[in-house]
């Protein structure tokens, strides 16, 4: 038998390197959503590894208590909110910031950038002070505005990514076909932007749902949303019932990547 | 005023030009693109425009669509000025270099785009989409997606969807530059085919000059934003209007000499009639050369070089400081001449020679 010479070892080093890092990250990634799902089925009263026997009552005594489904509900309206308004601010932006043909586009894509490299803390006192000044009160939608400050950056930079590789000899075919600069936004631009806009709106929907440095700040005193909730329940109580408002949340996560991924492709999403 | 002067030149002298595209600049910033370039393109005809990479050929084609605007000059499509028409209203159909298909649109909804956007009724739509996917042989592929088609295919999906908007113009940028070679052979002259077939007046884009010959009914050569001549493919071959498109087309021999009471005296004794004065360069093409058994003539060489193509052999000849392109036809009694052979070197017709000023 032959022995592989010394490149083809070294090749099979490195390739076991690569392979063991890329396995230890994924389980970096992945460990701690596992332990508290694991932890959410767990029959007794109090947070512990391993746990001993099986469940559902802790995710039926989530939807019990009404505190925690109206945070819920009051999460699901700020992240429906930040979605929307991020959209209808992130397309228009990022055109001008791709295709503007005038001074400053520059600096206009970074500074949509800026909130986003604050602390979502600073942003948040921030927020709270200017509102204070101007005499308006946290609420959800003083809550959902500031979010969609933090997270606007997120959207239009994957709106821009996405313009950045479209074939600028797309739209000019469809002026050289006949269309007005309107049309060609509404026939060709668009439907070419959709898969970006939806894979934006899973990251800034999720964002408008479970932030908390922002929100901590800006939302209304009865409102609470979901992680403002968990945050005092994760402090009055030790049960398993945190993992199981936990477990919601990375169900709802996975649900809305799995529905956006099969509606558009992978690659739309890594977009 | 100048509009004024050209309308009525359009209209009274030529009836079948469609395009005029009349003493066109373009710069950008500082950097002059397009100088002072004119061409008249008369009702099917086919022109392309021929130039190395850089010399503003797209730039001159962009302008023609309206996707670029020249600071100096008019373009005019049937007598009127296109520089103030937009886009989307110029009779001017492109076939970009990429295609530049819709990729969210079917093979269908690809070709009926355009006629959507002029509000062309349904029915109308459906009839002149299904004629033109059938006049480039794309019948059944209706409801496939770019994606789901060949280079080829594609390709002829772009020139669908322009045709069907029967435009005065037709532009191709490079269109066959993303083919196989050996499909862009049959595909050029497929092409030719449809345009002429349809009267379609066609301006192509290309640097390969081979391409440009199969091709063009003229061909307009450009360097470095400017048109050097402007003639028929054989025109541009025998009679190369400067040594530029000379050196450009085809391979060329270039002889320094000296012009005396009107006659350059070639190297081998030969005399050619000439109006240039002083010092020149004649150009003499490679099967203008022959090589004979080495006598006493005044042009003597020794064959460095030499190659089988096909039915040609060609010969790389020294003679004196400079090597000489020579072209002979393979006949199966004249033995070829081989490398390090001695030899002498004859102009076969020197009406055949074209003279330049020295640059
Ligand atoms: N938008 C632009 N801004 C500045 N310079 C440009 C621009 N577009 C083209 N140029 C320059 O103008 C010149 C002509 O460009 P053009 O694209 O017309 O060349 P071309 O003849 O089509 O070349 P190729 O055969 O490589 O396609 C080039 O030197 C190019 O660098
Ligand atoms: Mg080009």
């Amino acid at each position: 038998m032959r022995l592989p010479d010394r490149l083809a070892i070294g090749d099979l080093l490195g390739t076991a390197t690569i392979v063991a890092l890329g396995l230890f990250a994924l389980f970096l990634l992945v460990a701690p959503s596992v332990i508290v799902l694991i932890i959410s089925f767990d029959t007794r009263a109090f947070v512990s590894f391993p746990p001993q026997g099986f469940t559902f009552d802790w995710y039926l005594r989530v939807f019990e208590q009404r505190v925690l489904v109206e945070a819920m509900l009051n999460s699901l309206q700020v992240g429906i909110t930040v979605t929307l308004l991020c959209i209808i601010l992130g397309v228009p932006t990022a055109l001008v910031c791709v295709r503007g043909q005038f001074r400053g586009t520059t600096a206009l894509s970074i500074f949509v950038l800026i909130p986003h490299m604050v602390p979502g803390i600073v942003l948040g006192v921030a927020v709270l002070f200017a509102a204070a000044a101007i005499g308006v009160s946290p609420s959800i939608g003083l809550q959902s505005i500031s979010i969609t400050v933090f997270v606007l950056a997120v959207m239009v930079r994957t709106l821009m990514s996405r313009l950045q590789r479209m074939d600028p000899a797309l739209e000019e075919a469809a002026a050289n076909l006949g269309a007005s600069p309107f049309q060609t936004l509404r026939t060709v631009t668009f439907p070419l932007l959709m898969p970006a806009i939806l894979a934006g709106a899973v990251f800034t929907f999720i964002e408008g749902f479970d932030n908390i440095s922002v929100a901590i700040f800006t939302h209304g005193f009865r409102d609470r949303p979901l992680p403002v909730e968990l945050l005092a329940l994760v402090q009055t109580t030790n049960t398993p019932l945190v993992a199981a408002v936990s477990g919601v949340q990375i169900v709802l996560a996975i649900v809305a990547l799995i529905l956006v991924a099969s509606s558009i492709g992978l690659d739309g999403v890594n977009d | 005023m100048t509009l004024a002067r050209d309308l009525s030149l359009a209209s009274a002298a030529d009836a079948a030009q469609v395009l005029r595209i009349d003493k066109v600049s373009k710069r950008f910033g500082t950097f002059t693109v397009l100088d002072d370039c004119s061409i008249d393109v008369s009702e099917g005809e086919i022109v392309t425009l021929l130039g190395s990479s850089g010399c503003g050929k797209t730039t001159l084609l962009r302008c023609i669509a309206g996707f670029l605007t020249p600071e100096k000059g008019a373009i005019l499509i049937d007598g009127r000025n296109t520089i103030p028409v937009p886009v989307n209203r110029r009779p001017v159909g492109v076939v970009f270099q990429s295609y530049a298909l819709f990729p969210h649109l079917t093979v269908e909804g690809n070709v009926a785009y355009g006629l959507k956007m002029h509000g062309v009724p349904r029915r109308e739509i459906a009839r002149r989409v299904a004629d033109a996917l059938a006049s480039v042989s794309l019948r059944g592929f209706e409801t496939r997606y770019p994606s789901q088609l060949s280079g080829g295919q594609q390709q002829r999906v772009a020139i669908a969807r322009v045709l069907v908007l029967e435009p005065r113009v037709l532009l191709l940028d490079e269109p066959f530059n993303a083919l196989d070679a050996k499909l862009r052979g049959t595909m050029q002259v497929e092409l030719r085919e449809l345009i002429k077939r349809l009267g379609m007046t066609a301006i192509f884009v290309t640097h390969d000059q081979e391409e440009a010959l199969t091709l063009s009914d003229r061909i307009a050569v450009m360097r470095g934003g400017r048109i050097e001549q402007v003639a028929p493919p054989d025109e541009i071959f025998d009679r190369p209007a400067t040594a530029y498109v000379a050196d450009f087309i085809g391979l060329s021999n270039f002889i320094p000499a000296e012009v005396r009471d009107g006659k350059v005296t070639l190297p081998d004794g030969q005399t050619l009639a000439t109006e240039a004065q002083g010092p020149v360069r004649v150009m003499i093409r490679p099967h203008n050369l022959r090589a004979i058994p080495q006598g006493p003539g005044p042009w003597q060489g020794q064959v460095r070089f030499q190659r089988n193509v096909g039915p040609l052999i060609e010969y790389t000849i020294t003679a004196g400081q400079s090597d000489m392109h020579v072209v002979a036809l393979r006949r199966d009694r004249i033995r070829p001449w081989g490398e390090g052979d001695a030899v002498s070197l004859e102009v076969i017709d020197p009406e055949f020679c074209k003279v330049y000023p020295e640059a």
